[in-house]
C-alpha cells in the first residue's frame, strides 16, 4: 500500500527510475535510443558506404564489389527505419533504396546514365539524377546485372558508390552534429521540432510501427500477393538474394532499438523472439517459395507472426512510453 | 467568462436577435478536437488561441459556419450520426439535425452565401449512394436532397456563383465500421450542382481511378482538391488537383520523395489568400506540401500529425494532432500557439 505511489511516479517518470530501481534495469528511454542506437547506426553505415566506394576505386568488376556492397546494405537495413530527422530531407532516405518501384524507373534512369553523356557521373550532376536511379537499389542492378548491361558499368559503380558514400556521411554527420541534439533538448525552450519529450517518444514509436508494418505489408507482402496470385518476382533485392536477410536484419534492428527505448516491454520481446525465430529457421533466401502451397505457408506464418508482433506493440509500447500513433494519422477522414 | 455564457445564453433564450461573430469575439477558425476523453469544438483566434470551447457528443470531423450568424454546425466523423447546430455566443445546442431514414451524415457541410440554406454531404448507408442534404436554417428543418451524382461524397463547397462543388470520393463504405468495399472498382469524381440540384458538369480520373477525390478549397477560378490513394503504395501518384469548371481537370505532379513524405494521403486542403499558393496536409506522413497557384510544387514541411489547414492573413494556419497551432508563411513554421486539445482533421476558417 504505501510503496503504491512510489510505483505510480515510476511507470509516470522516467526521471525517477534511479530512485526507484537503483541497481536495477538499465535506463531507457530516447537519450538512450539516439546513443545507443541512432547515432551507432549510422556511424557504421557511413564506415560501410565510405568502404564500398574505396573498393569501387580499387576495383569496379562486380566480383570484386559484391562484399562491400552486401556489407553496406546490412548496414544501412540497421538504421532504414529511422525515417525522421536528415534523412527526410530532399528524399535523402529513398535515394538509398528505392524499393518497391513497380514501374521500374530506376532502372530506365540508369539506361539512360549508361549510354547517355559521361559528365552526368560528375558527383554534382550525379546528385541531381533521379532518386531511383541511386543508392543500393541502383548499385545491386549494376553488381546484379538481370541481362547484359547496354554499356560497360564501371563510371556508374564509381559515381553510384561515390555519390552513396557521400550521403551516408551527410546523414552521419547531420545527425552528430546537429540533430542528435534537437532530440535530446526536447521540450527544452527555442526547441520547435520537439515540444516535449513525449513527442520525441512518439516520434521513435511511430518508426517502431511503420518499421514493422514495412516488413509485414512490403517486404512479405508483395511477394506473397494473394493465394491465387503469389508474387516472387516482387520480392525485395532478389537479384542479390537479399530479401529474407533483410527481413531478419530488420527484425533484429526494430527489437534493438525497442530495447533502448523502454525496459519493460515482455509481450513484445516474446513477439519479437517468435517472429525471429521463424525468420531464422525460413531457407528460402529470396521468398520464392511463396508460389508453392507447402513452402507458401512459410511464410505466411512469418507474415502472421510479424503481424502479431506489431499488434502486441502497439498494445504494449504505446502505453509503456505513454504515446499512441498520431490522433490524426491513425484514423484517416 | 460562466457569468458572460450566463449572459448570452439569457440574450439568446429571451429572443433576441442572433448574435453575429463580432460579438462573440471575432473567432477567425473551428476547429475540432479532444480534450482528455472529451470531444470538443473551439473557436480560435487568428493567432491560434481559444476562444471559447464547446462539448460534443463524439468525436467531430470538420464545421460549417454561418456567414453572419454566431452559428456553427459541427459534423461527426464519418459515417456521421450527429450534425449540431450550435450557437457559439451561449455554446448552446440549437438544433441536433437528423439525417432521414437510411442516410448518414458524411463529414462536411456549407451554408449558402446568404445562409438561408444549410447542405449537408451524405450518403444512403447501404451502398454509399450520394447524396445533399437541404435545410432551411431558420428552424434547421429539412427541406429536400439532392443526389450528388457519385459514391461516398465527402467535401461540398459552395463557388461564388451559387453552384456546389462536390467531391465524390468514389469509395463504398460499410455502413457501421468505415470498411471500404469497392476500391478495385472506385471511380470518384468532381461534379458542379446547379441551384436547384441539376448537374452541370462532373470530371473523372480515368488515369488514377484509385485516386479518392476527398478535400476541396476554392481558387480563383473553380477549386482545387485534394486526393487520397487507395492503390499501389509505392506508386507516386498526384495528390492536388486544380479544376476550372468547363474546363480539363489538371493534376499537379509531386518527386518521388514529396510523395513519399505524404504518403500518399492528402487530407486537408487550402489556398493563400495572399498568394494563391496551394497547401496540403498529411497526418499520415506528417507532411505539408506547398505548391504554387500553377501546381508545382515548392517546399515540403514535416511535423508530426499536421492536419488542419486554413488561410490566414500572411499565407497559412496549421494544427496538429497533439495540440500545436503553426503559423506557415511558405518559407517557414511558426509555433503560435498549444492547447491541450489534440486537434482534428480540419480548420476551418471564418468569413
Amino acid at each position: 500500500m504505501l510503496l503504491s505511489p512510489i510505483w505510480k511516479a515510476c511507470r509516470m517518470r522516467k526521471l525517477l527510475f534511479l530512485l526507484c530501481f537503483a541497481g536495477g534495469p538499465a535506463l531507457a528511454d530516447f537519450p538512450e535510443t539516439v546513443r545507443n542506437h541512432i547515432l551507432p547506426g549510422y556511424a557504421a553505415f557511413d564506415l560501410a558506404a565510405q568502404e564500398l566506394a574505396k573498393s569501387a576505386d580499387n576495383d569496379c568488376t562486380a566480383q570484386a564489389l559484391r562484399p562491400a556492397f552486401n556489407a553496406a546494405y546490412d548496414a544501412w537495413i540497421g538504421v532504414q527505419h529511422l525515417r525522421f530527422g536528415p534523412v527526410e530531407e530532399n528524399g535523402i532516405g529513398l535515394s538509398i533504396t528505392f524499393w518497391p518501384d513497380p514501374k521500374g524507373s530506376g532502372a530506365k534512369a540508369q539506361r539512360a546514365l549508361l549510354t547517355g553523356d559521361q559528365a552526368r557521373l560528375q558527383p554534382e550532376t550525379f546528385a541531381q539524377q533521379s532518386i531511383a536511379a541511386r543508392g543500393l537499389t541502383g548499385m545491386e542492378r549494376l553488381l546484379y546485372p538481370k541481362d547484359t548491361l547496354p554499356a560497360d558499368p564501371c563510371a556508374l559503380i564509381r559515381a553510384t558508390a561515390a555519390d552513396l558514400a557521400r550521403t551516408a556521411a551527410l546523414i552521419n554527420s547531420a545527425w552528430t552534429t546537429q540533430y542528435a541534439q534537437i532530440v535530446l533538448t526536447a521540450e527544452q525552450p527555442g526547441n520547435t521540432t520537439f515540444l516535449t519529450q513525449t513527442e520525441v517518444r512518439q516520434v521513435l514509436f511511430t518508426q517502431v510501427i511503420s518499421g514493422l508494418e514495412f516488413i509485414l505489408d512490403q517486404r512479405l507482402g508483395r511477394p506473397l500477393g494473394t493465394f491465387d496470385k503469389p508474387e516472387p518476382a516482387r520480392a525485395e533485392a532478389v537479384a542479390s538474394g537479399r530479401a529474407l536477410i533483410n527481413v531478419r536484419l530488420s527484425l533484429a534492428a526494430l527489437r534493438a532499438m525497442v530495447e533502448t527505448m523502454t525496459p519493460d516491454v515482455p509481450l513484445t520481446m516474446a513477439a519479437f523472439d517468435r517472429a525471429q525465430m521463424l525468420a531464422d529457421g525460413l531457407d528460402d533466401p529470396v521468398l520464392a517459395g511463396v508460389s508453392a502451397p507447402a513452402s507458401r505457408l512459410k511464410v505466411d506464418i512469418l507474415h502472421q507472426a510479424v503481424s502479431a508482433l506489431r499488434d502486441t506493440a502497439l498494445a504494449e509500447l504505446g502505453p509503456a512510453l505513454d504515446v499512441a500513433l498520431g490522433f490524426n494519422a491513425a484514423d484517416g477522414d | 467568462m460562466a457569468t458572460r455564457r450566463a449572459f448570452l445564453a439569457g440574450l439568446a433564450a429571451a429572443g433576441l436577435p442572433r448574435l453575429g461573430w463580432a460579438d462573440i469575439g471575432s473567432p477567425a477558425y473551428l476547429a475540432a478536437g479532444k480534450a482528455g476523453e472529451a470531444f470538443v469544438l473551439h473557436g480560435l483566434s487568428a493567432d491560434g488561441r481559444s476562444l471559447f470551447q464547446i462539448a460534443l457528443p463524439g468525436r467531430g470531423h470538420a464545421a460549417a459556419a454561418h456567414p453572419a450568424q454566431s452559428l456553427a454546425v459541427a459534423f461527426a466523423r464519418r459515417p456521421g450520426t450527429f450534425a449540431l447546430v450550435i450557437d457559439c455566443a451561449s455554446g448552446l445546442t440549437q438544433h441536433h439535425l437528423v439525417p432521414p431514414p437510411g442516410n448518414q451524415f458524411n463529414g462536411h457541410g456549407a451554408f449558402t452565401a446568404d445562409g438561408a440554406v444549410l447542405l449537408t454531404s451524405e450518403v444512403v448507408a447501404e451502398g454509399s449512394a450520394g447524396r445533399i442534404g437541404l435545410w432551411e436554417t431558420e428552424g434547421f428543418t429539412r427541406i429536400g436532397e439532392w443526389k450528388s451524382h457519385g459514391i461516398g461524397p465527402h467535401d461540398i463547397k459552395l463557388l461564388p456563383n451559387g453552384h456546389l462543388i462536390v467531391a465524390n470520393g468514389g469509395i463504398q463504405t460499410d455502413p457501421t465500421d468505415r470498411t471500404k468495399l469497392n476500391l478495385s472498382v472506385m471511380r470518384p469524381n468532381l461534379s458542379v450542382l446547379s441551384e436547384g440540384g441539376d448537374l452541370l458538369d462532373q470530371i473523372t480520373l480515368p488515369d488514377l481511378p484509385q485516386n479518392s477525390i476527398r478535400h476541396l478549397a476554392l481558387t480563383q477560378t473553380g477549386a482545387a482538391f485534394a486526393m487520397q490513394w487507395e492503390g499501389d503504395a509505392s506508386d507516386a501518384v498526384p495528390l492536388l488537383g486544380l479544376w476550372t469548371p468547363g474546363k480539363p481537370v489538371q493534376t499537379c505532379p509531386m518527386g518521388a520523395a514529396e510523395v513519399a513524405a505524404m504518403s500518399g494521403y492528402a487530407g486537408s486542403i487550402a489556398v493563400s489568400k495572399v498568394d494563391g499558393t496551394i497547401a496540403i496536409t498529411s497526418a499520415k506522413g506528417g507532411a505539408m506540401v506547398i505548391f504554387d497557384r500553377t501546381g508545382s510544387v515548392r517546399k515540403t514541411f514535416r511535423r508530426a500529425d499536421l492536419s488542419g489547414v486554413a488561410a490566414s492573413a500572411d499565407g497559412f494556419i496549421v494544427t496538429d494532432g497533439s495540440g500545436a497551432v503553426w503559423a506557415c508563411d511558405g518559407t517557414s513554421l511558426t509555433l503560435k500557439a498549444r492547447h491541450e486539445t489534440l486537434w482534428d482533421n480540419h480548420l476551418i476558417a471564418l468569413v
